[in-house]
This record gives C-alpha cells, sequence and structure tokens, in this order.
C-alpha cells in the first residue's frame, strides 16, 4: 500500500460522519454479505480504510462498490454503527462526480421512460391475466417532461445533459 | 382500508401474475389497493441513490407525493422498492433542508411533500393489519399436507430501525405464520436468512461465484426439509430464484433442483380459488404438482 499519494482528508468529501472512524476492521460486514464471494470480493472494513486511509486512486478505480446487493445485512449487524451501505453508496456517488464513465445507464433509461426497464407495454399479456392498462409516466407525456425537467435541476443529470438529450 | 399500490418495473413488466394474484386477493381481505398513475423508478439503489442526494430524493418525493396527494399509505411488494422508498422518506422525514429542497424540485407538479405517507410491505399488511386468522376463515381450499420453507426479504429486514416491522430482525416470522394460515407445515432450514443474492450487481459481475452462493442456499433446502415450495414476499427473489434452479441443472446436468417458488399473495390467490392460469403461470420451475394438490383439495 503507497501511503505517500494518501489524501487525510478523503473521508470528509465522501462519507463525511465520525461514525465512519469508528470502524475498528472486525468484519461483521463481511459475514452474510453475498457480494463478499465475488471475484474480486467486495470487502466493504477494507473500502471502510481505504475511505480512511484517504487511498484515492485505488478508490477511483475500485469497481467493487457496485458489486453490493444492498440488502443492508452490514448496516443491521455493524457493532459500531458504521452504517455501511450508507458508505457504500457514498463511494458510488463521489466515483460517479468524480468519473463520468461511472454513471449508471440505468438513470438514462430512467430518465427516458420513467423506468428501468419497459413497463406497461405488456399490454396483451396483462389482458391475458385480466389486468388493466397501466397509467405509466411513459403515456403521460406531458407528465414525463416534468419529471425530466425536474431531473436537469439535478447534479448528475445537468452535469452529464450530453447523455440524456434525445435525438 | 385503502392503500396506494405501489408496483416498480418487474411485476408489471416480467410478472404481472403476481400483480393479478395481489389486486385478486388484498380486497378479498378488505385492503382495497388505489393505482399511483404517473409513478416513476423507486428508484433502485443502483440508479439516483448512486449518484447524489437530489436526484435520489427528488425521485422518492414523486412517488411519495402522488399517495400523499391521495390521503394514503403506500404498498409495496418489491423488496428494493420497498427499502428505497421508505430510507428515502425516512431521509426527508429527518431532514427539514432536503425535504425543501425536495418540494422545490417537485413543485412543477403541482404537489407538496409532508411525508405524512408512510411506506409498508405486503407481508407487514397481511400480518398486522388483516392477521393470519382472517386469512385461515377467508380462503376456500387450503395447503394442508404441504412442506413450505420461506425466503424472507432481506430489504423488509435490514436496517431494521429503518425498513423494519418484525419483533427480531434475526428471527422473523411474519411469512412462516401467514402461510401456516393457510394450513401448510412450514420447515426451517440452516439457511433461511441468507440473502437469495439476486439483486444488485453481484450476480452480473460474479456469475459463477453468485449461482455458487444461491446453490448453498438450495442445497440446504433439499438436504434438510420437506419443502414442496419456497414462499417469498420480494419479486427478486421471486424471479431469482426460480430462474437459477434451470441454470443449475443445466451447469451440473442434472435436475436436482426443481422447487416451485411462489409470490405469498399467489398462494393466497389459489387458495382463494382464482384461476392458476390469471394468478399463477408465468415462472421457470413447474408449479403444476402444487398447483393440482390445491386446486383438487
Amino acid at each position: 500500500m503507497d501511503f505517500s499519494q494518501s489524501d487525510k482528508d478523503l473521508w470528509k468529501q465522501i462519507y463525511h460522519t465520525k461514525d465512519l472512524l469508528h470502524c475498528f476492521n472486525c468484519s461483521t460486514c463481511l459475514s452474510g454479505c453475498p457480494a463478499s464471494h465475488g471475484d474480486p470480493p467486495l470487502l466493504v472494513r477494507n473500502l471502510a480504510r481505504m475511505v480512511v486511509y484517504g487511498l484515492e486512486e485505488d478508490l477511483l478505480n475500485d469497481d467493487t462498490p457496485w458489486a453490493c446487493v444492498s440488502c443492508s445485512r452490514c448496516e443491521e449487524m455493524c457493532p459500531m454503527d458504521v452504517k455501511p451501505f450508507e458508505m457504500i453508496l457514498a463511494i458510488r456517488r463521489w466515483q460517479t462526480s468524480n468519473d463520468e464513465t461511472r454513471v449508471p445507464t440505468a438513470i438514462v433509461e430512467i430518465y427516458k421512460r420513467g423506468y428501468t426497464q419497459s413497463v406497461g407495454t405488456n399490454t396483451e399479456l396483462r389482458a391475458s391475466l385480466g389486468l388493466p392498462e397501466l397509467q405509466t409516466i411513459t403515456k403521460m407525456p406531458e407528465m414525463l417532461k416534468l419529471y425530466q425537467e425536474m431531473l436537469m435541476k439535478t447534479p448528475v443529470v445537468s452535469e452529464n445533459d450530453y447523455m440524456f438529450n434525445e435525438e | 382500508m385503502e392503500l396506494c399500490l405501489f408496483l416498480g418495473c418487474n411485476t408489471p413488466a416480467i410478472r404481472p401474475d403476481v400483480e393479478r394474484a395481489i389486486r385478486a386477493t388484498m380486497p378479498e381481505l378488505g385492503v382495497d389497493l388505489a393505482d399511483a398513475e404517473g409513478y416513476v423508478c423507486c428508484p433502485a439503489f443502483g440508479s439516483f441513490p448512486s449518484t447524489d442526494d437530489d436526484s435520489y430524493l427528488a425521485s422518492s418525493g414523486w412517488n411519495l407525493s402522488i399517495a400523499e396527494a391521495k390521503g394514503l399509505d403506500i404498498m409495496v411488494q418489491c423488496g428494493s422498492c420497498y427499502s428505497s422508498l421508505r430510507m428515502g422518506r425516512d431521509h426527508l422525514a429527518h431532514d427539514e433542508e432536503k425535504l425543501a429542497r425536495v418540494n422545490e424540485l417537485i413543485e412543477l407538479t403541482g404537489r407538496k411533500l409532508e411525508c405524512k405517507t408512510k411506506v409498508r410491505h405486503v407481508s407487514e399488511i397481511l400480518y398486522n393489519e388483516v392477521g393470519p386468522e382472517k386469512i385461515a376463515k377467508t380462503i376456500k381450499k387450503n395447503l394442508n399436507g404441504l412442506h413450505g420453507v420461506i425466503q424472507y426479504p432481506c430489504h423488509t429486514l435490514f436496517p431494521s430501525e429503518i425498513v423494519g416491522f418484525e419483533e427480531s430482525p434475526r428471527e422473523p416470522k411474519a411469512l412462516r405464520i401467514l402461510t401456516e394460515a393457510m394450513g401448510a407445515t412450514v420447515d426451517h432450514y440452516s439457511r433461511e436468512l441468507q440473502c437469495c443474492g439476486g439483486a444488485g450487481g453481484f450476480s452480473k459481475s460474479s456469475p459463477a461465484e453468485a449461482t455458487e452462493f444461491t446453490k448453498t442456499k438450495l442445497d440446504a433446502i433439499i438436504e434438510e426439509t420437506k419443502a414442496d415450495f419456497i414462499v417469498v414476499s420480494c419479486i427478486t427473489c421471486l424471479m431469482y430464484l426460480d430462474n437459477i434452479q434451470k441454470k443449475l441443472n443445466e451447469a451440473e446436468g442434472t435436475d436436482k433442483y426443481h422447487i416451485p417458488v411462489f409470490d405469498y399473495n399467489q398462494l393466497l390467490a389459489l387458495c382463494m380459488g382464482f384461476d392458476p392460469k390469471q394468478v399463477a403461470s408465468i415462472c421457470t420451475v413447474p408449479r403444476n404438482k402444487v398447483i393440482d394438490r390445491i386446486t383438487a383439495g
């Protein structure tokens, strides 16, 4: 580990809570974490160390925060109340704001049609099950426009607006 | 009582038979459902919650305010939607500055958010509002003689301080008691509280390891129980545990993995006598054996 490049105040940028500093690397966050079985493994306690030590470059290049399944077991079990799931989200946010290639493609889908996937277009299947047509935002163009207008005022959309422009 | 039904994406798009089961069963138990017209993505944890507070909480606020305008609490089945909406609401209810910002952002809808609307999971409504006795009295058929195992949705357990409703998140019982209310015997197994592994990036970035992880759970069910079916109450658990069994069989050249997976409301709908073709037709592992037992009973 190369500490010569470390930024001691990085944790304040990424996850500004004193709770993080209480982490003593006990590894409770790994117990039961599905993604800790991944290749590479998501090692929450290591990420906490990296944030505290301010290892900026290593953290920027680390893909493992995105493997988290959001089950929030670590959040429940952490004996020091570090709120590790909140930390995972915070690391993703910091990565995204520093590297546009990290912007999740899902948000472009949500911007375009309100959802990560095509909802309400399976009309025939729904009718065969006795289901009504769904009043999705995709079918309410005026409403979808307002949603897009709202999102355009938020950091991730306004700062990466080229990704959201409709042809 | 009346609740605002938040459907999310996967249920209406991929497993609408679950939606049908929910819409069919809840009014029979005295829970009327209103639609959330113009709702958007909850938002999924891998989307706006992973980018910034404004876009995350504005989307939460968009959805919460639809129900609030109707004066209704929200009911959700999908674990991720439930957790995202409930965490979003929690942030807003405890931070005046964030709430003010979200109100500024959603102002263009003409709606205002006061965080009066609560976010509730369908299994919690069934357990606390309807109750097992009413379920037992309402059903026309039952699961007598059948064994089930439970997959509790992680998102309804952890963090218990924000999303929980069980007395103990380490020893949940709502889905077990609700399943027993229909006459089934519920078997316990060592990996009962293990996550299905289906949400988030894990199964996409480490497919082989993720499959192996879930295999340990299915093996425990097969070795330790007499399970005729798995009961879930989360669309991700349902799709993942159902679809992965075929993959495992193909990878290992066996047919060892064939435990049908049902959403709780699907079993409820079958026991109420609704048409299996409408309420429980979409699956990978065939459900005929269980469905035939119920309809014959």
